[in-house]
C-alpha cells in the first residue's frame, strides 16, 4: 500500500482526517493544518470491468495541489467521488474531514466545483447566473448577489459581467466558470482542466488567477491537469495517478529536485569544452550546437565559468532550464536531460 | 451597484487599500453569515425556474410566448365579463369546470410546448447540470423543483383566467346567494385546473427532459399532445357516428366513451365527467367508464413524474 502525505505550504505534520473543519475563516491558516482530501484503498469499477480507480490511497494537504495523469487516468472519477455523487466500490474518502459517502451535501457546501466542459447557459448574463448559483450553493438573495459580484470582480470580470455569456469568449467563459466556484466561498476548489481551450495568454492568466486563490485567498485549490508543465508552476504538491494508480504523491520541490540543467553554448570548441567540463566531472551531454550538464548549486555555475574561461571559449549562452514534470514519469527520460528541447525555459 | 463603475476596472488587485475608497482592491472577502439549507435551495431554485417559465429575468424574447399565451387565456374571460356588465343579463355564458375548452387547450398546448424546454433542455443542453449537482442538494432536488415551478405556472395559466371570471361575475351580482353559487361553482373549477396544471406539466417537462435541443422538445411536445388529442377526437367521432347517423337520444357507443383515454386533454375531461361535472365537453360523458379515466388520469401522472425522475437520475454529473 502506497501512501504519501504532503507538508502542505502552510500545513505542519500529520493531522487525522477525522480533525473538524475550523468554522468560517479564510481558509486554512498556519497553526490548523489538516488533511483537505484524504482516500484509502479507494477504488472505482464501472460495470462493464472498467476500473476507474485503483487502490488509490492519498492525503492532501492545504494549498495548491496539481492532480495530474493523461486522459482516462480517473481524475474526474476521483473528483465525482469526492464530491460524493459517485459512490466508491470500495475503500473510503473524504473532504475537510467528512466522509464522502456519508455526508455529500455538507462537502458540496464546503467545496467549490469546476467542470472541465462548458457548463455555462448563453442566454443570461454573468451576474445572473452566478448570483443563482450562488443561491444554489445556499447563499441568502442578497448575498448571493454581492458575493457574484464579488467573484466575478476577483476573476477579472467587471463591466461585462452584465453581457449575455453567449457573447463571451473561451477566455471569459472559463473566467465564468472559476466564479461559480468560488461564488459560495468554498474551503476547497476541485478545478477539472481550468485551461482548456485556452490560448497561451489566456492560459498564463488563468494560472495566475488560481495561484492567487491559493496563496492570496487562503483557499485549498486542486487542480486536475494532464498538462505537467502547465500546473507545475503554481502547485504547492502533486498527485500523479496513471490508470486509476497513484503513481507519486509529493510536493513540487522533491519533484523537480535533480531536473534542472544547464544549458551552455559557446561560438565554436564545443567539443573541447565538453572534454574539460567531462574532466570537472559534470557529465555534459551535447544539445543542438549546445551542451548540458546537471545543475547542482552554485558549484556548478563556477565550474563552467572556469571552464570557458580557462579555454577562452567565446560564450554565446548560458541558461539555467528545467524540465518538464512530464518527463520525470517517462520511462525513456533515464538521462533526464535528453529530451531537456521541450523543456521550460528559465 | 453604482460603486462598480468606478474606472479603476483593469488594475490588478493586489494593493489593499487602506479605506473602503478602492472598489476593486478590497481583496477576497469570505462570507461567514447564514446558510441555507437544502429545503430552501430547492424553494429558491422553484422560484427562478418559475420566473424562467414567464421569461423573466431573461430577454424581450423569452417573453413573448408566456405573454401572448396568457393574454389570449384571459380573453374569454374578459369578454365574458365585459358582456355581463354591459347587457345587465346577469348571465356567464363560460362554465369554470370547462373554461373555453378549444381556447384552454390550444394556449396549453403552445405554452407548454415552448416553456417546458425552457426549464430542463436548456441546462441540458448547455450542460450545467454538473453545476447543479456539485452543490448542496440531492439528485432528485433539481426534477422536484423543476416540477413544483412548472405546476404553479401552469395553474397560473389555468386559474387566473377563472378568478377573472368569478371576480367579473361577482361585481354584477347582487345578494349573498348569487354570490355563495358563483363560489361553489368556481371551487370545483379551481381543483380541477389543478389537476390539469398537475397532469400536462408533469407530462411536458418528462417530455422535454428527452431531448436538449429546444426544437426537438417542443417537437416532442406538441406532437405528443397534437397527434394523441387528434386521434382520441377522430375516435370519439367514429365511435359516434361510425354506423350512420346515430338515432337521436341514443346512448354514444363504448368506442365513443373510451377513445379519449388516449389524451391527457381528453383523460382530464372524462374525469371532470366522471366526478360529476355536467358541462357538455370533449367527449361524451364516460358514463360506467368513467373509473378508468381516473385511473388513466394516474397513469399518465405516474408516466410523467418517474419519467422526469428516472431521466435525472441518469444523467451525466461531470
Amino acid at each position: 500500500m502506497r501512501f504519501a502525505y504532503f507538508d502542505g505550504r502552510l500545513g505542519q505534520g500529520n493531522v487525522t482526517a477525522d480533525q473538524p473543519l475550523r468554522a468560517g475563516g479564510p481558509g486554512q491558516l498556519p497553526g490548523a493544518p489538516a488533511a483537505v482530501i484524504a482516500t484509502t484503498a479507494l477504488t472505482k469499477r464501472y460495470p462493464g470491468a472498467v476500473t476507474a480507480l485503483d487502490a488509490l490511497t492519498v492525503t492532501v494537504g492545504p494549498g495548491i495541489t496539481g492532480l495530474v495523469g493523461s486522459n482516462g487516468a480517473g481524475k474526474s472519477t476521483l473528483i465525482k467521488i469526492l464530491l460524493g455523487l459517485l459512490p466508491p466500490t470500495s475503500g473510503t474518502a473524504s473532504v475537510l474531514g467528512t466522509d464522502c459517502t456519508a455526508d455529500g451535501t455538507r462537502i458540496r457546501m464546503l467545496t467549490g466545483y469546476m467542470p472541465e466542459h462548458d457548463c455555462l447557459p448563453p442566454d443570461v448574463t454573468a451576474t445572473e447566473f452566478v448570483a443563482h448559483l450562488g443561491r444554489m450553493s445556499g447563499l441568502p438573495a442578497t448575498a448571493a448577489k454581492e458575493r457574484a459580484a464579488d467573484s466575478l470582480r476577483h476573476v477579472g470580470l467587471y463591466e461585462e459581467r452584465y453581457r449575455q455569456v453567449g457573447t463571451y469568449s473561451t477566455g471569459m467563459k472559463q473566467r465564468v466558470k472559476l466564479a461559480q466556484a468560488l461564488v459560495g466561498d468554498p474551503r476547497l476548489l476541485l478545478l477539472d482542466e481550468p485551461t482548456n481551450g485556452l490560448d497561451p495568454a489566456g492560459r498564463s492568466s488563468m494560472l495566475d488567477l488560481i495561484s492567487r486563490i491559493g496563496t492570496e485567498f487562503g483557499i485549498s485549490v486542486v487542480v486536475a491537469s494532464h498538462l505537467l508543465g502547465e500546473i507545475e508552476q503554481i502547485c504547492d504538491q502533486l498527485v500523479a495517478i496513471e490508470g486509476g494508480r497513484l503513481l507519486r504523491a509529493d510536493t513540487i520541490s522533491s519533484f523537480t529536485q535533480s531536473s534542472e540543467v544547464l544549458l551552455i553554448e559557446v561560438e565554436e570548441g564545443s567539443q573541447q569544452l565538453a572534454t574539460e567540463l567531462a574532466r570537472r566531472g559534470l557529465e555534459p551531454v551535447p544539445y543542438q550546437k549546445a551542451l548540458l550538464v546537471r545543475l547542482a548549486g552554485e558549484a556548478t555555475y563556477d565550474a563552467v565559468r572556469d571552464a570557458v574561461a580557462d579555454l577562452g571559449l567565446p560564450l554565446n549562452r548560458m541558461e539555467q532550464r528545467r524540465h518538464r514534470l512530464e518527463e520525470l514519469f517517462s520511462d525513456e527520460a533515464a538521462p533526464a536531460f535528453e529530451t531537456a528541447g521541450g523543456g521550460d525555459v528559465r | 451597484m453604482s460603486a462598480d463603475s468606478a474606472p479603476a476596472a483593469g488594475l490588478p488587485a493586489t494593493v489593499a487599500a487602506g479605506h473602503g475608497s478602492v472598489i476593486h482592491d478590497i481583496g477576497y472577502r469570505a462570507y461567514d453569515g447564514q446558510r441555507l439549507g437544502r429545503a430552501q435551495i430547492v424553494r429558491a431554485l422553484c422560484w427562478y425556474s418559475l420566473r424562467s417559465a414567464f421569461g423573466i429575468g431573461r430577454g424581450v424574447k423569452a417573453k413573448i410566448v408566456p405573454v401572448i399565451t396568457f393574454v389570449i387565456m384571459c380573453l374569454p374571460a374578459v369578454v365574458d365579463a365585459a358582456i355581463i356588465a354591459l347587457s345587465r343579463t346577469h348571465t356567464r355564458q363560460i362554465s369554470y369546470d370547462t373554461y373555453e375548452p378549444h381556447v384552454r387547450i390550444l394556449v396549453l398546448l403552445i405554452f407548454i410546448a415552448a416553456q417546458a424546454p425552457e426549464l430542463v433542455s436548456r441546462d441540458l443542453r448547455s450542460h450545467c447540470l454538473p453545476l447543479y449537482f456539485a452543490r448542496p442538494i440531492r439528485r432528485i432536488d433539481y426534477p422536484a423543483a423543476k416540477l413544483a415551478a412548472f405546476f404553479i405556472a401552469c395553474l397560473a395559466m389555468i386559474e387566473i383566467p377563472l378568478l377573472l371570471l368569478y371576480v367579473g361575475t361577482v361585481t354584477q351580482v347582487h345578494g349573498g346567494s348569487a354570490i355563495w353559487s358563483e363560489t361553489r361553482a368556481l371551487i370545483p373549477g379551481l381543483l380541477l385546473g389543478a389537476a390539469w396544471a398537475l397532469l400536462l406539466s408533469a407530462i411536458g417537462l418528462a417530455l422535454a427532459s428527452l431531448a436538449g435541443r429546444r426544437a426537438f422538445a417542443t417537437g416532442a411536445i406538441a406532437i405528443f399532445f397534437f397527434l394523441s388529442l387528434t386521434l382520441a377526437t377522430l375516435l370519439t367521432k367514429i365511435g359516434e357516428h361510425g354506423t350512420g347517423p346515430a338515432p337521436p337520444g341514443s346512448a354514444p357507443s363504448a368506442l365513443a366513451r373510451l377513445s379519449g383515454l388516449i389524451s391527457p386533454f381528453t383523460v382530464l375531461d372524462g374525469l371532470r365527467q366522471w366526478l360529476g361535472g355536467t358541462t357538455p365537453g370533449e367527449i361524451p360523458n364516460p358514463g360506467h367508464y368513467g373509473v378508468l379515466y381516473g385511473l388513466m388520469f394516474l397513469i399518465f401522472l405516474a408516466a410523467g413524474v418517474g419519467g422526469l425522475i428516472a431521466r435525472y437520475r441518469k444523467v451525466g454529473v461531470a
